[in-house]
């Protein structure tokens, strides 16, 4: 008799007693039954073979698929045990499929929302020949895994265990065991049937991952969003340790050494982070990001083409420019120009020629030093300033030669004369003036001048009698032009007479052109009068006047002179 | 089978007859007590010194007080390999409670170590169990008097269970 059988004995002797007594029904119970099992076997194999083996099948359906229901439903984690190995890469398998897909459909929902930030992380992929979805899962969910621990399944004790570096120290035995009782208490207090357990359980950014084996467990603190490769790696681990220890033959030392291998953090974290299939890369965001550094680059040549354009016309018309030396144009702070240069004092302003270059936004300037200029135009400016020679002469300059012919006053051509050859730019003077003897001689021939020079000041007119929008300047060029005129016949000692000649040109009716010549002879009369001309010397051409039966053929009017000695 | 090198200990009694107050000292103390009362058990650990000279770790599993083993309390007495039953001696059924948890524990871990303390030495004059019946226990299992008051008979218990555990 042992200790216990001794203990047994002190306290419990009345109910020993009660169990010897249902002991002994029980066996009378069992001697009825006694070689059933030994008779079974023999009936069960004579069956099979027999012709009643398909009648016998059909009988032992539904009693066998209830005994198996009733097997799952009493001994769910034996039947789980001994499924481990077959249904575990089979589940993985379909749920990493299903993953796949997920990552899919993200994928595909990020391809479609164009971001600079999904673009840089495209170029990233293409760059570094990862796929765009593990990119994406490593900017957004990015995870380290803290703690892995190998907890023995029955005891709750630490079989092996791994942690990231930089973490403090913690009693693991006390964790892991910690863990299994309220993973026990989990399943017991809200376990279907027993039979599910606790899985996972996140607490803040931390997540715990409890992975079930029939003979161990692993615990996995993971900080962060971890994928689903992970626990697919996990799960691997966890079966390839099974593995080991259940292989014939195995040694602590193979078990313990393929447990220390399966429980590497760096290892592990690598595996999962390739663990996503490669697949083709998209290139289209790329060829997109092309085209629009493209388009930005055809733009900018396209720009800089049409400003250089606008430059180079702008260069030529100012190289054109009569009395003016472009010595740089210099556009670097575009769209402002800064135009530098020679400019003559008797040039035309410049301006003018900058204007389409304040169309296009820019602020021109101009940094101009003054020269004389040896251009004929500018020369002949230059000799009419300094001369100012009478209307009865003319000025041309050709070649650096300076042509002066008509009549002039004898007494005020003396000067004029002098001068012409010190002129700048003039190295040749060729004198045609006929000085004329006396002031009513002079005058004369000033006339005479004037009445040549008046034909060719002419107003033009749209239709009608209605002048042309210039129409104001011609008059008052012909007024001026007209201004003492009265007292410089006088001196000559001749009549004049001023003619307001209207035209028409070749289309219309006689009738309709004849009164526009009448209208607008007279509108001309009307204009001069009104800028001071005597009434008394102007008059209308006729239309049946002999002297005006040549007029041009066009929409203009002038004014004719006719001098006749005085009575 | 890879071996763990800590061993579990169970530690199991009635209710009142001071296990956490045993083990309050003399383990390193993680969690909170609260635990017991939610989850039902309480795991700690400690090292203990063998005969032979080495350091073992127990991790101790403190259990709420019970007077049975339900399935509940099986699954954290599996894979044990040493039972600390608690009775209080001035209690004289506490000591039937510990002895009836005991052989229940033996269906769930048949190859366990145990050890009997017998708590609230201090209390020694209010003792219920006689010592003959101390005595004959005595020649069934290791039994320890023990006081969570002043610490007496404490680690001699925890040191005899330890060198009764396999290596």
């Amino acid at each position: 008799m042992n200790d216990l059988d001794r203990l047994r004995q002190i306290l419990l002797e009345e109910d020993r007693r009660a169990l010897a007594a249902a002991a002994q029904r029980l066996d009378v119970a069992e001697s009825r039954q006694h070689g059933l099992a030994d008779r079974l076997p023999q009936a069960l194999e004579a069956v099979q073979s027999g012709a009643q083996r398909e009648r016998f099948a059909r009988a032992m359906a539904a009693p066998v698929a209830t005994a198996l229901g009733s097997a799952v439903r009493g001994n769910r984690h034996l039947i789980i045990d001994a499924l481990f190995p077959i249904i575990g890469p089979t589940i993985r398998k379909a749920v990493g499929e299903a993953m796949r897909g997920l990552v899919a459909d993200i994928n595909q929902a990020l391809e479609s929302s164009f971001t600079l930030r999904g673009l840089a992380w495209r170029v990233e992929a293409w760059r570094s020949g990862v796929p765009y979805a593990e990119v994406v899962l490593k900017h957004t969910l990015a995870w380290q895994v803290d703690h892995l621990f190998l907890i023995e399944r029955a005891s709750g004790l630490v079989l092996h265990r791994a942690s990231a570096p930089e973490l403090p120290a913690l009693d693991a035995d006390a964790i892991a065991g910690m863990l299994t009782a309220i993973a026990d208490f989990v399943s017991d207090s809200v376990g279907r049937d027993g039979g599910d357990t606790l899985e996972s359980a996140r607490v803040g950014e931390h997540v715990l991952w409890l992975i079930q084996g029939p003979r161990a467990n692993l615990a996995c603190f993971i900080r962060g969003v971890p994928g689903s490769a992970l626990y697919a790696r996990l799960q691997e681990r966890l079966e390839r340790i099974h593995a080991a220890i259940d292989a014939e033959g195995a040694s602590d030392e193979l078990v313990a050494s393929v447990g220390a291998d399966a429980l590497d953090l760096t290892a592990l974290t690598r595996d999962a982070a390739t663990a996503e299939p490669r697949r083709r890369t998209a290139w289209w965001p790329l060829l997109l990001v092309i085209l629009a550094v493209v388009a930005a680059l055809a733009w900018h040549v396209l720009r800089d083409r049409s400003w250089e354009t606008r430059m180079e016309a702008l260069r030529t018309r100012l190289g054109a420019h009569p009395g003016f030396v472009l010595t740089a144009l210099d556009d670097t702070r575009r769209p402002d120009v800064v135009v530098h240069g020679l400019l003559d004092p008797d040039a035309a302003p410049i301006e003018p020629l900058l204007a389409a270059t304040r169309a296009a936004g820019g602020a021109p300037q101009l940094a101009v030093q003054g020269y004389l200029s040896t251009d004929d135009a500018i020369v002949l400016r230059r000799a009419r300033r300094l001369l100012a020679p009478p209307d009865s002469v003319r000025l041309t300059v050709g070649g650096g030669v300076l042509g002066l012919d008509g009549v002039a006053a004898a007494t005020g051509w003396r000067r004029p004369r002098l001068r012409a050859p010190m002129i700048a730019g003039v190295r040749e003077v060729r004198l045609a003036v006929e000085a004329a003897a006396s002031p009513a001689e002079f005058a004369r021939a000033e006339l005479e001048q004037l009445a040549r020079q008046l034909p060719e000041i002419k107003g033009t007119f749209e239709r009608g009698v209605a002048a042309a929008p210039d129409s104001e300047a011609f008059v008052d060029a012909l007024a001026e032009r007209l201004r003492g005129i009265e007292q410089q016949a006088a001196t000559a000692g001749v009549e004049v007479t001023l003619v307001a000649v209207g035209c028409n040109d070749a289309t219309g009716a006689d009738r309709t052109n004849a009164g526009l010549r009448e209208g607008r002879g007279a509108w001309l009369r009307a204009a001069l009068i009104e800028r001071g001309v005597p009434a008394a010397l102007i008059r209308v051409a006729g239309d049946t006047d002999p002297a005006f039966q040549d007029r041009p053929l066009e929409r203009s009017a002038y004014v004719h002179m006719e001098l006749s000695s005085r009575p | 089978m890879i071996r763990a090198t800590a061993r579990k200990i169970c530690m199991l009694g009635d209710f009142g007859v001071g296990k956490t107050s045993l083990v309050a000292r003399y383990v390193h103390g993680t969690f909170s007590e609260k635990y017991l009362t939610t989850v039902g058990v309480k795991v700690d650990t400690c090292q203990v010194a063998r005969p032979d000279g080495t350091d073992c770790k127990l991790v101790v599993w403190d259990m709420a007080g019970r007077n049975g083993v339900d399935a509940l309390a099986a699954s954290y007495l599996r894979g044990a390999s040493g039972l600390l039953m608690v009775a209080d001696g001035t209690r004289a059924a506490t000591l039937r409670t510990a002895l009836d948890l005991l052989m229940q524990a033996r269906a769930v871990v048949p190859d366990a170590a145990a050890v009997l303390m017998l708590n609230k030495l201090d209390l020694i004059e209010h003792w219920e169990i006689e010592p003959l019946t101390v005595a004959e226990l005595r020649n069934s299992l290791p039994v320890f008097e023990t006081s969570a008051l002043s610490g007496d008979g404490v680690v001699r218990a925890f040191a005899a269970l330890t060198a009764k555990l396999p290596a």
